[in-house]
This record gives structure tokens, C-alpha cells and sequence, in this order.
């Protein structure tokens, strides 16, 4: 019933957070708990002490100069209700609302989500596609990373001991453009489930309706979510017809590296990302 | 449940079976006090296993009590204060047997540390009783025979209010996102999500609390 945990620390404020992990450099911070609660329990993370982060303040959205700033404590529940986060990142907010089940989205927080660094984090492929920063603090300062540069492996981040996920930035897309985005993902349920493939999209188009660029990033189907450089550079330029989909889902194979678990084996990971691509083209071509 | 006059925890036996359980299970209940009071968010440094004293509004009223921090709040309603009406299931955040609700959205409460609660408002199953009747979720279930052998209703009934309370006329699919997070291992999902549909009806005729 209980965790191998003997202290739970509740800072008040950020800085008091900050301060609060360099002091403790084997202390885990924790958010909504929906991933480490599970850990500890299992065994597969530990840690004495914990911190926890929802008194820091680190629950917002904010949106100004072109820049949507959302606190790494932001359930979401929070993200999929923001009408800031559905103009500016409409992936991510259809992906928040399909990260486990409504009762995990009132509790899992958004910073929690990319530092847990699962490769199947329903939150990394949206954000990937809008090219969101990460605001990274420590008590020996501050910097800011794109989140491509986080994840370093399956459950591995570039986070230095002591350092915090203080929020994560979106730059704003122009809207005058037309622009389709979205997300999708595969499994065997739609909630509660663990992602089997993942992919977030972003399609420029020009009047014509072909391809001016094309963002596409992938869950699941690699050590870490993932940009499909090989198939967004395939598709820049092109009208989404049938043929250029099948060729975009044969540039895709190119950009992943799945594996068998208990989840899927690599080769139906492998069609499924492909399917979801095809929908993606398919869904842009139709308008 | 409350129809049922002939249960052994009814008011005015002297130590009740509900009662009893409870006092036995009570071991690291300090007081409890009337006055819902809010505990501070101030930073709380303990011993190793050592317990932290805490304060939690459960069902309106305020407990306060000693808890370890590696205390899930599951534990605590359940085996340190005998509030056993929600339920154990997965204790991994997958099935909904342990839903309440915290400031009235619905949380798993095995993967809530008790000392995350303080300061929030928790509700269980036996919060939604109105006095000796039962809530109008609680009654619609009855009255649509939602469950089956009945482990799981405890969360479901809670979720839906939880839900009933931020969509208050949900469409079908609507109740079948919202009550993705719960699962029912009888297979009573068709009348659990009529259960939801007709406490729906019933409030917007005013008939809802
Ligand atoms: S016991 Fe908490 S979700 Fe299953
Ligand atoms: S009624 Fe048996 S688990 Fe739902």
C-alpha cells in the first residue's frame, strides 16, 4: 500500500523548490505522481526523499509575444480546456485529453510527462512538431533547451540533478496561414492506454493545396518520441495525393526504430505509424 | 446501501458495525475536530518514517490525523480511518475503484499521497449519501442496475458525479469519455452509462442536490 519514500518535502514557492532539490541532489520531484507513484511502487525508480512540486506555483498558461508559456505543474486537464493551447498548439491539446483517463488527466502534469521521458509520452510528439523550449532551473542558474535536446533515451532526460522543469514555451503559428495540425495515436482502447504508435502533424499548405512544409513526429516507435525528418523532407513541395502518401509512409521507415514489447511487435508499429501518416496527408488533402 | 433498514450500522445501536471498524482502524487518528479548517501549504520536513501530523477535509469534515509521507490517501481513508467504501483495486492507476473526488474532480486515490490532500477538499462514496438516502448518482444506479457484484461502483458512482458536476447534461459519448477511467470487470458499462444519463435527467428536472 505505501512507497519505499520517507520524506516528502512541500516547498511553497518555486524558488523555495529549487533551493529545497539542490539541497537534496537524490530527491525526486513529483507532480501529479501518475508515472512515479507507479515507479516507486514497482521498484523501477526510488527515492528517499520527494518533492513536491504542487505548491510551486508552476500551474499556468500564459500567452504573449507570440509565445504560449504553460508552468511544468499544468494538469492536463488544464491544457485540453485551454482555449490559449487550442489556438496555438491544437495537437497537444487533443493529445492531453487522451493521456490516460479523465481522473489521470486532473492529476498528470505536463512536465511530469516529458521528464517521465517515456518514448510513448502522448505530450512530446505535438510539442515536438511546434518546436516548443523547455525553461530548465537549477540553483546554479538557469537555460533554456529545445525539447528535442531533453530526451536522451527510453526514461532518460538531459536534467541535471537538483534541475526543474519550469515551463515549457510554444512559439505562437501564424494564423493567417493555412495550417493542419493534429494528433493521433494507436492501442488497443482510446483511454488509459499506453500509446502503440503516436504521431503529431503539422501541415503548411499553399493555395493550391499541396505541401509547403510539413511537420510530422512520431511516439513509440523509437528510444524517444522523434521529428520524421525523412518524411517531412520528402513531403515538402507535394500535393498530398495517393501516391505521394505511399511514398511518405516508405520515407517514414526510414526515420523510426521500433521494437518488440508487450505492447506491439516492431512491424505493426511500423504500419500503424504508417497508417496514421496516410490519415494525417489524407485528412490535409480533403481540407 | 440506504434502502436497507436492516443493516447493522443504523443510527441509534449503540457501536455500529461501520462505527466500530472504524474506531479499530482509527489507531493514528489524533482528533477530529467539526470546523472544516484547510491545512497551509508550508513546507513539511520530517523525521525518516516518521509520522507528520496532518489535517484532511474528508466528506466535509476535518480530520486530523498522524500519517507517514509514503502514505497513499487510499491507505489512509481505508486503513488508518476506516472509510472503506472506496475501494482497492490495481492500486496503479488503471481501474477507478479508488476514485474520489479532490475539490470535486475525480482522482485515483492510490496514486495520491495522503499529505497531497491536505488542503483539499476530498469526497468518497459515503459523502454523496444524503443523510440516510442515497445521493441521486447513488439512487439512478440503483435504479438502472448498474453494477453486478458491485466492487467497482463505489468509483464509478463518485466518477460520474465527479463528472455530472463539470458537464451537467453530458451526451453518450461524453459519459463514455468521462468514465473511460473506470472499469468494470462485470461488464456492466450499458447500465452504468444509462445510470449517468438518467442522474442527468433527473438534475436538469431539478431533481438532482
Ligand atoms: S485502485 Fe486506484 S485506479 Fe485502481
Ligand atoms: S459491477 Fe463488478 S466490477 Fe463492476
Amino acid at each position: 500500500m505505501d512507497l519505499a519514500v520517507q520524506r516528502v518535502l512541500r516547498p511553497g514557492s518555486f524558488e523555495e523548490a529549487v533551493r529545497v532539490m539542490a539541497e537534496h541532489p537524490h530527491a525526486l520531484p513529483i507532480a501529479g505522481g501518475t508515472d512515479l507513484v507507479v515507479q516507486l511502487r514497482d521498484g523501477r525508480r526510488a527515492a528517499d526523499v520527494l518533492v513536491d512540486l504542487s505548491g510551486a506555483g508552476l500551474a499556468f498558461i500564459t500567452a504573449r509575444n507570440g509565445v504560449v508559456e504553460i508552468g511544468g505543474a499544468t494538469t492536463m486537464d488544464a491544457i485540453a480546456n485551454s482555449r490559449e493551447i487550442r489556438d496555438a498548439c491544437p495537437a497537444l491539446a487533443a493529445a492531453s485529453r487522451l493521456v490516460g483517463a479523465w481522473p489521470i488527466q486532473c492529476r498528470a502534469t505536463l512536465g511530469g510527462n516529458l521528464a517521465n521521458a517515456s518514448p510513448a509520452a502522448d505530450t512530446a510528439p505535438p510539442l515536438l512538431v511546434a518546436e516548443a523550449s523547455v525553461h530548465l532551473v537549477s540553483a546554479d542558474g538557469d537555460r533554456r533547451i529545445q525539447l528535442s535536446e531533453l530526451f536522451s533515451g527510453p526514461g532518460e532526460t538531459c536534467l541535471r540533478p537538483g534541475e526543474l522543469i519550469r515551463s515549457i514555451m510554444i512559439p505562437t503559428q501564424h494564423l493567417q496561414r493555412t495550417v493542419r495540425e493534429g494528433f493521433a495515436k494507436v492501442g488497443p482502447r482510446w483511454e488509459q492506454i499506453i500509446s502503440v504508435a503516436s504521431l503529431a502533424h503539422r501541415f503548411e499548405l499553399d493555395a493550391d493545396g499541396s505541401i509547403r512544409e510539413a511537420r510530422v513526429a512520431v511516439g513509440s516507435v523509437a528510444p524517444t518520441p522523434v521529428r520524421a525528418r525523412a518524411a517531412e523532407q520528402f513531403l515538402a513541395g507535394k500535393p498530398p495525393t495517393a501516391a505521394v502518401r505511399r511514398e511518405a509512409a516508405r520515407h517514414l521507415q526510414d526515420d523510426i526504430s521500433p521494437i518488440d514489447d508487450v505492447r506491439a511487435p516492431a512491424w505493426y508499429r511500423r504500419v500503424a505509424v504508417s497508417v496514421l501518416l496516410d490519415r494525417a496527408l489524407t485528412e490535409a488533402a480533403d481540407g | 446501501m440506504a434502502r436497507d433498514r436492516n443493516r447493522t450500522d443504523k443510527p441509534g445501536k449503540g457501536v455500529t458495525r461501520r462505527g466500530f471498524l472504524g474506531t479499530v482502524g482509527a489507531g493514528a487518528v489524533a482528533a477530529v475536530t467539526g470546523l472544516p479548517r484547510p491545512g497551509e501549504a508550508v513546507p513539511e520536513i520530517t523525521e525518516p518514517k516518521g509520522m507528520v501530523e496532518t489535517a484532511l477535509s474528508i466528506n466535509g469534515r476535518m480530520h486530523r490525523l498522524l500519517v507517514e509521507p509514503r502514505w497513499t490517501l487510499l491507505f489512509v481513508l481505508r486503513e488508518q480511518m476506516g472509510i472503506t467504501g472506496t475501494k482497492i483495486g490495481c492500486a496503479r492507476g488503471e481501474c477507478g475503484a479508488c476514485t474520489v473526488l479532490m475539490d470535486g474532480s475525480p482522482r485515483y486515490a492510490c496514486m495520491t499521497l495522503a499529505l497531497e490532500a491536505q488542503g483539499h477538499e476530498i469526497t468518497t462514496v459515503e459523502g454523496l449519501m444524503d443523510g440516510e438516502e442515497l445521493g441521486d448518482v447513488q439512487q439512478a444506479f440503483v435504479e438502472e442496475d448498474a453494477f453486478q457484484c458491485g466492487y467497482c461502483t463505489a468509483g464509478q458512482v463518485v466518477a460520474a458525479q465527479g463528472l455530472l458536476a463539470a458537464n451537467p447534461s453530458p451526451t453518450v459519448d461524453e459519459i463514455r469519455a468521462g468514465m473511460a477511467g473506470n472499469l468494470c470487470r462485470c461488464g456492466a458499462y450499458v447500465h452504468i452509462f444509462r445510470a449517468v444519463e438518467r442522474a442527468a435527467k433527473g438534475r436538469g428536472k431539478g431533481g438532482g442536490r
